[in-house]
């Protein structure tokens, strides 16, 4: 058996257990053993679907976006505020919120195409924080700091339609889950997808294939905050809120952090990192209140022993024992800040002087 | 490529294995809740993480102590009763989470909590589609008991207009009518703020300028530096927290405190403990008070018991939180008993307009219209070093509302709150 | 409102020196090593809560002023060596990461050992007031700041600048792997340069103590601000530090004048001014990071 079907096993079976996990055998299920609620369950995914967003960027294009909680927020709002003053249904909020993600992209993405690397980063932490203090000063809408409440639509047409409590809402989450996961994957796999790789690794030599970088660039940066949206809109959905600090910068480091745990640059990462910090710190912070050391500790043992995540990890040790196996071109996630070729505003200034 | 000077092979093999061996056994490490069915469960969300941990512990205290007095009574119901507290991080979506899994998981028959106002926001609208008994601690925002009100939700602290007409009409007889604003740009400063205009509308005084300052703000200097120019008569600071300390110390720096009077309609003890005692200044609306007639005398037994009580437990006074974790919890329990049933809405009836005596004196009743907690407010004067005897006696109340009076009618509450009980 | 223009300039430039000097340590740590330390909040309010003990305990605040920077100089290069070292070849990101974690546990422990409420410090009693300026009444602390941040700066200045190891310091910033070629002890250098940061923090820790309320979360607000003015002044430069600070500090003091609402926000749209038109900042090195 090939390592590649050994793969599509994997996350069949993960698939499949993610499924049974909050069914009931007699009186237990796995979840009430974990005593998890099945709504945690649903913010596993939702949380992890927000991962792969940033994922995207840092994982395939090589860009560590510290603002994806915007788009997250802006979902979350869209869908809220379509809610609110709209009355629409579930589904189109869903499809508002996304939008209004994918419009906040489609703004500040011309900027943070200016630069790369570290630049791109403080970019979008500064347009990050400027959507996070708009959503916090247009209180008139947004309810501002007290946040904004509103109920849970139900799903379907006027003809037909079906309220959703909890369970039903996973099971909805985990089939959203499972088409983000499989376009995720058919993207990376794309000629794009392939681009972005070739991007990460080096921009300058892609460009001189005669490529434009930035229109690939801001392609994978309107369909990151589209992810990153759609978890923000299914998230207010979920809690049946939306709040100013689901843009806040701590945010968007809580979505790169779920993403490192799991490991940046594979396609479950995420979801295990996902898994490990919204699980874990449910169960954690039930059991005590000095949860934050454990976090904490969490995220340094992760940084210093497994840079990789845990999954990705495992993957490299994998890979690395399978001799004479193909090693795909290290996948270590780091930006483009680190490697020998000038980037940024340095690549800029060369092609500049090549001109 | 950089790489790493750490052995992968042996480090992912036990990582694995370590790993494994939690996975397996982690379910022996959750403590089994939610088995007993011989106890009632009640559910609390407070703030154990964050800023608001220091106004949030007192209201676990007070519940604590609530809990032992009914357990040593013998509980509710002929079961014992136990708190579950979970922490909401600060965070509304954390907030829902843990009302579910407080309601799903572990079985609590109602849940109390939060200093935090959108927490008790989107924690009233998580219990109301649970159907589950939700009381407000300490979260003051106006649309808890207004226009985000619901049947399974009621409220203990007093509102944020309550607060201004109670101080807002000491403060204009004192100081005189031209006052200047410092109010946190967040739901509960603007209200806040809009109660005082009303007031000053009714008794002709003037908003020389309203500053919105945003929240987490460290660096009041811009601020301060106008205030001076404008010469109000009185400096009111709307502040709360973090806030309310960086402006009182930055102020006093600037000398403003000694040029002005200032007053506010909520001053609490944790913050003003937390002040170097010559910031402690200022007259304040206070929610209540561990030592003053006015508030209690010496007769009320249940309030010089539990001052002592606390005290003795926690080395510190308790506050105006230590009151709403204690009387809310109390009177759930005692409405359970009541209703003979932990059913959200038999409960909810049996709450509604009960009156009753408690740690103040002249009782108190949660309002059939909007389930809000209808006492006194007080006003006093911050004493910078408290007293010989007491070095954290540090408020001298001066003055006291009835609830009645300084809350909005109940005809005005009716067309804002629609209950809406489940038929 | 013109007449409160004066006042609120000085204000800002005051208010600008003390954002300088809790973002200069940041400044230090990064511009050698390329570590972004998310943590610095936390060791401004270690230092904080270190004096107060210390005061406490019946010191006078003086020597709590040496003293308290000097232990948040033993603990941080403590945890430079045990956690930052590994970190140094790899990717900024990790550091940021890792002392993302450091932050959370040290918020944590400090509520343990100190307790959740804020607790009662201030600078004694001949910096509490205020000095007459003639237009304004002017808070004698924050005039201290401004003067220890000017000391400070000349004493750093001296050592870059007139010590060998200074001058093996500020060639390692340039260009670290030559220097290691030429056989110095870069680990050495990152250590002393580590200490240097957490000094300065330290230092600001005490003072910002006197400023805001101390509390566990105390640090935390001001890293925002000191990483925006690292940004804003050019990450390299510790002479752009100090301008962008002075600017951040105008810029909230007169914005808070004219357009209150915007004071939060108009540090980040300076930021994302400066990433756009010149990315390295005021003052900043070419291709820091890359």
């Amino acid at each position: 058996m090939s390592r590649q079907t050994q793969g599509y096993i994997a996350a069949i079976a993960a698939i499949a257990l993610l499924a049974i996990f909050p069914v009931k055998f007699g009186s237990f299920s796995l979840l009430s053993l974990l005593h998890l609620d099945v709504s945690i369950l649903s913010e596993m995914l939702l949380f992890a679907i927000a991962a792969m967003s940033v994922n995207l960027l840092l994982g395939y294009t090589g860009q560590m976006s510290f603002g994806n909680a915007a788009y997250f927020g802006l979902g979350a709002y869209g869908a809220g505020l379509s809610i609110h003053y709209l009355n629409v249904h579930f589904i189109a909020a869903t499809l508002i919120g996304t939008a209004a993600a994918i419009l906040g992209a489609l703004i500040i993405g011309p900027f943070l195409l200016r630069r790369r690397g570290i630049y791109f980063s403080l970019l979008t932490l500064a347009f990050g924080q400027v959507f996070y203090f708009i959503a916090y000063r247009a209180n008139q809408f947004t309810g501002g700091e007290d946040g904004m409440s509103f109920p849970r639509p139900y799903v379907g047409f006027a003809g037909w339609h079906t309220n959703l409590h909890e369970a039903t809402f996973y099971y909805l989450m985990l089939i959203v889950f499972v088409a983000v996961l499989t376009a995720f994957w058919l993207i990376v796999r794309s000629p794009f997808g392939r681009t972005l790789q070739a991007i990460r690794q080096n921009e300058l030599r892609v460009r001189y294939l005669g490529l434009d970088t930035n229109k690939f660039i801001y392609v994978a940066l309107v369909v990151s905050a589209a992810m990153a949206g759609l978890a923000g809109a299914l998230y207010g959905l979920l809690i049946m809120f939306a709040a100013p600090l689901m843009l806040d910068w701590h945010q968007s480091g809580d979505f790169v952090m779920i993403m490192i745990l799991g490991g940046a640059g594979t396609i479950w990462g995420p979801v295990v990192g996902s898994l490990i910090y919204v699980i874990g710190k449910d169960i954690i912070s039930t059991l005590t209140q000095t949860w934050q050391i454990y976090i904490g500790a969490l995220f340094v043992i992760c940084v210093l022993a497994f840079p990789r995540g845990l999954l990705g990890t495992l993957l490299h040790a994998i890979a690395r024992r399978d001799v004479g196996a193909p090693i795909v071109e290290d996948t270590m996630p780091h930006t483009a800040w680190e490697t020998g070729t000038p980037t940024g505003a340095a690549a800029v200034a060369v092609e500049q002087k090549e001109l | 490529m950089a790489d790493y000077s750490i052995s992968r092979g042996a480090f992912v093999k036990g990582a694995t294995l370590a790993g494994a061996a939690i996975a397996a056994g982690f379910p022996a490490f959750v403590p089994s809740r939610g088995e007993a069915a011989d106890v009632v469960k009640i559910g609390q969300i407070a703030e154990l993480t964050g800023v608001y941990v220091d106004i949030s512990q007192p209201e676990v205290y007070g519940a604590q102590l609530a809990l032992e007095h009914w357990n040593n009574k013998g509980g509710v119901l002929g079961r014992k009763v136990e708190i579950v507290l979970e922490d909401d991080q600060n965070d509304p979506g954390i907030a829902v989470q843990k009302v579910r899994k407080l309601v799903n998981q572990d079985h609590v028959s109602a849940v109390i909590g939060t200093v935090n106002s959108a927490i008790a926001l989107s924690a009233s609208g998580a219990a109301n589609s649970l159907g589950t008994l939700y009381i407000v601690t300490g979260g003051h925002t106006d649309p808890v008991t207004e226009t985000q009100c619901h049947w399974n939700v009621f409220r203990t602290c007093h509102t944020a207009w309550q607060e201004t007409q109670a101080s807002g009409y000491s403060i204009f007889n004192k100081f005189g009518k031209r006052w200047y604003l410092v109010t946190p740009d967040y739901a509960f400063g603007h209200s806040l703020a809009a109660g005082y205009q009303a007031v000053l509308r009714k008794l002709g005084g003037q908003v020389v300028a309203n500053d919105l300052t945003p929240l987490g703000t460290n660096d009041f200097s811009a601020y301060i530096t106008k205030i001076e120019p404008a010469k109000p008569d009185v400096i009111i600071v709307l502040l709360a927290g973090a806030d309310f300390v960086n402006f009182l110390k930055q102020a006093s720096a600037y000398g403003l405190i000694k040029k002005f009077p200032i007053a506010g309609p909520q001053a609490e003890l944790e913050p003003f403990l937390a002040l170097p005692p010559e910031s402690r200044v200022g007259y304040w609306g206070i929610e209540w008070y561990y030592n003053s007639d006015l508030v209690f005398s010496k007769k009320n037994t249940q309030a010089v018991n539990f001052v002592k009580e606390y005290r003795a437990k926690h080395g510190l006074p308790p506050s105006a939180r230590s009151v709403f974790g204690y009387v809310t919890l109390d009177r759930l329990l005692w409405a359970i008993s009541e209703a003979k049933s932990t059913d959200a809405s038999k409960v909810a009836r049996k709450l509604e307009n009960a009156h009753f005596e408690t740690l103040w004196d002249g009782g108190a009743y949660y309002r059939n219209v909007d389930h809000q907690l209808m006492w006194p407010n007080y006003f006093a004067e911050a004493r910078p070093y408290g007293t010989p005897s007491d070095k954290y006696d540090i408020f001298n109340v001066l003055d006291r509302q009835p609830a009645e009076k300084i809350s909005k009618p109940a005809s005005e509450q009716a067309q804002a709150c629609h209950l809406n009980y489940p038929s | 409102m013109l007449a409160n223009v004066a006042p609120s300039v000085f204000n800002g430039l005051i208010l600008g020196a003390f954002y300088a000097f809790v973002a200069i340590g940041l400044s230090l740590i990064m511009n050698l090593t390329a570590t972004i330390n998310l943590a610095h909040g936390s060791f401004l309010t270690l230092a904080g809560y270190l004096a107060f003990t210390l005061v406490s305990k019946g010191t006078s605040f003086w020597f709590a002023l040496i003293l308290a920077p000097l232990l948040t100089v033993v603990v941080g290069v403590l945890v430079e060596r045990t956690l930052i070292v590994p970190l140094y070849k790899r990717d900024p990101m990790f550091s940021l990461l890792l002392t993302f974690g450091l932050a959370l546990i040290a918020e944590e422990v400090y509520r343990l050992i100190w307790g959740p409420n804020g607790v009662p410090f201030s600078a004694p009693g001949v910096l509490g007031g205020g000095i007459s300026l003639g237009f304004m009444q002017f808070p004698t602390l924050r005039l201290f700041i401004a003067l220890v941040l000017a000391v400070a700066m000349a004493l750093l200045a001296l050592f870059l600048w007139c010590t060998k190891f200074g001058l093996r310091l500020r060639a390692a910033v340039q260009d670290t792997e030559m220097i290691a070629a030429m056989g110095t002890n870069t680990q050495l250098l990152y250590m002393v340069n580590f200490a240097l940061g957490m000094a300065l923090a330290g230092l600001a820790g005490v003072l910002a103590s006197g400023l805001l309320g101390l509390s566990p979360t105390m640090g935390n607000s001001l890293l925002m601000p000191a990483f925006v003015v690292v940004i804003i002044g050019g990450m390299g430069s510790l002479f752009g530090s100090i301008v962008g600070g002075l600017l951040v500090g105008l810029a909230i003091s007169i914005t808070t004048l004219f357009i209150p609402a915007a004071n939060e926000i108009i540090m980040y749209i300076l930021m994302a001014v400066v990433l756009l038109i010149r990315p390295r900042g005021l003052f900043g090195t070419e291709g820091l990071f890359g």
